[in-house]
């Protein structure tokens, strides 16, 4: 190759080296917010394939389509009533500001849809501002206890989080505010590292015994989720479904995260894509399909994001930073915070350090103030009635009177990858590339 | 034990039937006047008494399987026989007795009350603790105490290694030795206040102990932070 004095080595590249200086600097790992910024196969490698001679659409802007979705009826005798198949991903307050949490629960609930508590115990106001409400039950069990227990929904058994599969969440010592550790019986300020494994039970047998537990406790009326970090998918979601879960939560390697090791970020966990494909594979081969209900979250954008994964085979989504980014976060607003991070509003991803210029995550009052709680609301509101709005969009133009009724004949795929991944036909195909019970047999699905 | 109070055979109901009726039972409770039942033949039976959270005594005659009075507060329990994982696991508050030994996790993430396990207990007793007193007449299991952020683990016996490991404000006593101390765990010596508690705690207890017997472990709280040196870069882009 001719020398070029001025061409950085396409192995020793500058954000190789950077990242070296950086970690010789500081002696630990790297700690960054948001999701892994690795280019991956996604839904937008899918494209929907609407009605023509073979199939009838429903009129786009009139004819009803059906969005509303009940959450939890396996076993549990107070199944979740939603408006829409989008809700609203665990966040802790801790990760986000009060503000932040009581937006989210207000445009939620305007939308008829739910939010989760999150890590770090149910606020009061969680309960106030959220219609309906998911409780989760972490490794930590910060501020876990049997009255909110009572006062939730449903609760969120987590196994692990699409950012970080197999490692606890973390919350460094500025986010922890008197208010955040009284609420985690934590000392003020302290870095916390929260266990991955749960204090009480370890294994798929445990499990079942615990998710009993909880049914007792709660005399059978509330659903049971159970929520995976996407890493072996079919065999931890049959698992689930076997502990007796009524939903399973799947959260794919684009999921976010408030902090966390970059190394976590960038190398653990498979992409929400390929989870969704085995996470229904694995449903289907239990002949669970329907009655165990799954929930895809991690990186979901829009609403045509949302009826992917619903054809796919996703009963519902969650999303997590796409509601953070309609309350604000990366607006282009108070830019001087931006750049005294060393970042700019559209690519921060610095929720770690507490110093959130838009007041989304951050426990500095001042800060705090910057998120107006009404307008944020109104915002996610709006957010989700949109995504809402696609997602129907995309169902009529494939005939379907429900958002559910989207299947992968309406899907074909655009890249190799993920023509692959899925076993979706590649665009311009009628059969997968590669055949399913082939590609089962191969264990690529 | 319980003879002439209202009993319930865990033999002939599913664990809903025996739930159900407990919680009528702790439903009846009126203020200043605790309703006391018995369960029968519990035989190891997982989840007896779990989500209770109004006053009841609950007497259960036998062994019991995981997590028998978890998710509870303000109940009492004494039960005459072992226990399976996650004894007493979340406790708010009131009093839970066994009279035998517990599997591993007793007293998982407990905010309140007391716990007595007139036995040994496996690993990982206490973990996670947010509160309350668990009272261990004999030995513990590996990695007892395990992130224990506040409340206090009484040991009568000994303990397996790594006690203590990541504790946060949370107080071990310790009559025996342990195999070894965890992660950021140390010996401290006993203060006047720590006199005080143990003593008070026998008593409500009704165990034999002397508080002279014990000492303590504690956080050396060196794992608080990542680096106190570095606490302004944690501010900084990263
Ligand atoms: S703008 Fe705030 S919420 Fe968004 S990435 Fe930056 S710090 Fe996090």
């Amino acid at each position: 190759m001719p020398i070029d004095d001025r061409q950085p080595s396409r192995i020793w590249d500058e954000s190789s080296i950077h990242d070296i200086q950086e970690k010789a600097r500081l002696g630990r790992y790297r700690i960054r917010a948001f999701s892994t910024s690795r280019a991956l196969p996604t839904l937008e490698d899918l494209t929907f394939i609407p009605s023509g001679l073979t199939r009838v659409p429903l009129e786009g802007y009139r004819e009803t389509c059906s969005t509303e979705i009940t959450l939890g009826g396996r076993f549990a005798g107070k199944p979740l009533k939603l408006k829409t198949p989008i809700t609203i991903a665990g966040m802790s307050y801790g990760a986000l500001s009060r503000n932040a949490k009581e937006a989210l629960g207000l445009g939620a609930s305007a939308a008829g849809t739910s939010t989760c508590t999150g890590d770090g115990g149910m606020h009061p106001t969680d309960r106030e501002y959220s219609q309906t409400l998911v409780y989760q039950c972490l490794p930590s069990r910060y501020g876990f206890n049997p009255h909110d227990v009572m006062r939730a929904d449903a609760i969120e058994i987590v196994v692990g989080q699409g950012a970080k599969p197999g490692t606890g969440g973390l919350l460094l010592g500025q986010k922890v505010s008197p208010e955040i550790a009284g609420m985690r019986d934590l000392p003020d300020g302290v870095d916390q590292r929260s266990p991955c494994r749960h204090p009480d039970w370890m294994g798929p047998e445990d499990l079942a015994i615990k998710i009993e537990e909880l049914r007792e406790a709660t005399d059978w009326q509330k659903p049971i989720y159970v929520k995976l970090g996407a890493a072996r998918v079919y065999e931890d979601v049959k698992l689930a479904a076997k502990a007796g879960a009524d939903c399973v939560v799947v959260d794919g390697m684009e999921g976010g995260t408030a902090a966390s090791p970059d190394v976590l970020l960038d190398h653990t966990g498979i992409p929400t894509l390929a989870a969704i494909c085995e996470a229904a594979r694995a449903l289907e081969d239990m002949g669970l399909t329907g009655e165990v209900q799954l929930i895809a979250c991690g990186g979901i954008k829009s609403g045509v994001d949302a009826a992917k994964a619903l054809a796919l085979g996703a009963d519902a989504v969650a999303i997590g930073t796409a509601a953070i980014i309609a309350l604000n976060c990366n607006a282009p607003l108070w830019l001087e915070d931006y750049e005294a991070m060393g970042t700019r509003a559209g690519a921060c991803h610095h929720c770690h350090t507490g110093r959130c210029p838009v007041g989304v995550a951050t426990q500095d009052p001042e800060l705090v103030k910057r998120l107006n709680v009404q307008e944020a609301a109104e915002r996610v509101e709006n957010f989700l009635h949109a995504m809402t709005l696609e997602m129907q969009i995309m169902a009529r133009a494939c005939g379907k009177s429900h958002v559910g009724n989207l299947d992968r004949d309406d899907l074909r795929a655009l890249t190799l990858e993920s023509a692959l991944v899925t076993g979706i036909p590649l665009a311009g195909m009628r059969q997968p590339l590669v055949p399913q019970h082939v590609a089962s047999l191969m264990g690529a699905l | 034990m319980g003879a002439g109070l209202t009993s319930f055979d865990c033999n002939t109901h599913t664990t809903r039937e025996i739930n159900s009726w407990l919680r009528q039972h702790s439903d009846a409770s009126v203020l200043g006047e605790t309703l006391s039942v018995v369960l029968l033949n519990p035989d190891s039976r997982h989840n007896l008494g779990v989500g209770l959270v109004k006053p009841l005594k609950i007497l259960i005659e036998g062994p019991v399987g995981y997590y028998c009075a978890g998710l509870c507060d303000g109940i009492e329990v004494e039960i005459a026989g072992g226990a399976g994982w996650g004894l007493a696991e979340n406790l708010m508050g009131g009093k839970v007795v066994l009279h035998g030994s517990a599997g591993s996790a007793a007293g998982a993430t407990m905010r309140g009350g007391l716990v007595v396990i007139h036995g040994d207990a496996g690993a990982r007793c206490g973990v996670a603790m947010k509160g309350g007193t668990l009272l261990v007449t004999g030995d513990v299991g590996v990695m007892s105490s395990f992130m224990m952020q506040k409340g206090a683990l009484i040991i009568g016996g000994d303990a397996d290694h790594a006690l203590g490991d990541s504790l946060y404000e949370g107080k071990i006593y310790l009559r025996g030795e342990a195999a070894s101390l965890g992660a950021d765990a140390r010996i401290a010596e006993l203060n006047a206040n720590d006199v005080a508690f143990l003593s008070g705690t026998f008593l409500q207890a009704g165990v034999d102990f002397s508080p002279d017997d014990f000492k303590k472990v504690e956080s050396a709280r060196r794992l608080y932070n990542f680096d106190t040196k570095e606490k302004e870069i944690w501010k900084q882009a990263l």
